[in-house]
């Protein structure tokens, strides 16, 4: 397989393979022009991993795989985005929360368990699934003791 | 934008095959029902909006200030 490089802003140039580019259905919620992104590892064994647009060198989403911080953070999909995804029980699929830190505080770090983003592993494809539950915090703070759910709205 | 007005237990269907009903209206409140198959997603917009918010504040992390 061919490599292919990218300029980025936060990673400098990057070497991928047609193979690792992850298509979003849609975009990022907020970024619809933006469809192809590299997975690439924050650090060494760190859990973390960036979501680097190609299309757009600024552009990068951090992300954990939640059970980093979650044990029973088992959200269940519409049909729809499972048809959309081609998810079948067997298909292999990874789930990512994108993570949001203000700036200089890493101790307000929060996940947002509303919308996570599902990968079919098998053909690349993702997308930003929307979880219209009050369970799944918007904002969930990773350094609070766990609240396993909130009042509903 | 099309604007229909409407009556208690009064519907529209969208493209044959969802319906949504008026089923309360009580001051600033209405309450909806709605009916669609199941491979359409319904979601209230603030939702839609929260995440948008959040996604912009996440496209801002400094990796300098991510946790070992």
């Amino acid at each position: 397989m061919s490599t292919q490089t990218v300029s980025t802003i936060r990673f400098g140039v990057i070497e991928y393979t047609p193979e690792d580019v992850i298509r979003v259905m849609g975009g990022i919620l907020g970024f619809p022009s933006y469809e192809q992104y590299l997975i690439l590892q924050h650090k060494e064994g760190s859990p973390f991993r960036w979501l680097q647009s190609l299309d757009e060198p600024s552009l990068a989403f951090l992300v954990v795989d939640p059970s980093h911080f979650l044990s029973d953070y088992a959200p269940e999909m519409e049909l729809r985005h499972a048809l959309d995804l081609q998810l079948t029980e067997e298909t292999a699929r990874l789930v990512y929360t994108i993570v949001t830190i203000p700036r200089g505080k890493p101790e307000e770090m929060t996940l947002n368990l509303a919308g996570p983003i599902v990968i079919n592993a098998e053909s690349g494809v993702a997308k930003q699934v929307v979880l219209d539950d009050p369970a799944y915090s918007i904002k969930f703070e990773v350094n609070r003791a766990p609240q396993p759910t909130e009042a509903a709205a | 934008m099309l604007v229909l007005t409407r009556k208690l237990n009064q519907s529209i269907i969208i493209n044959g095959e969802i319906e949504v009903v008026v089923l309360e209206v009580r001051g600033e409140q209405v309450r909806l029902g709605i009916k669609a198959p199941k491979d359409v997603p319904v979601h209230r917009k603030e939702i839609f909006d929260q995440i948008q918010d959040e996604n912009r504040a996440a496209s801002e992390v400094d990796p300098g200030d991510i946790p070992e």
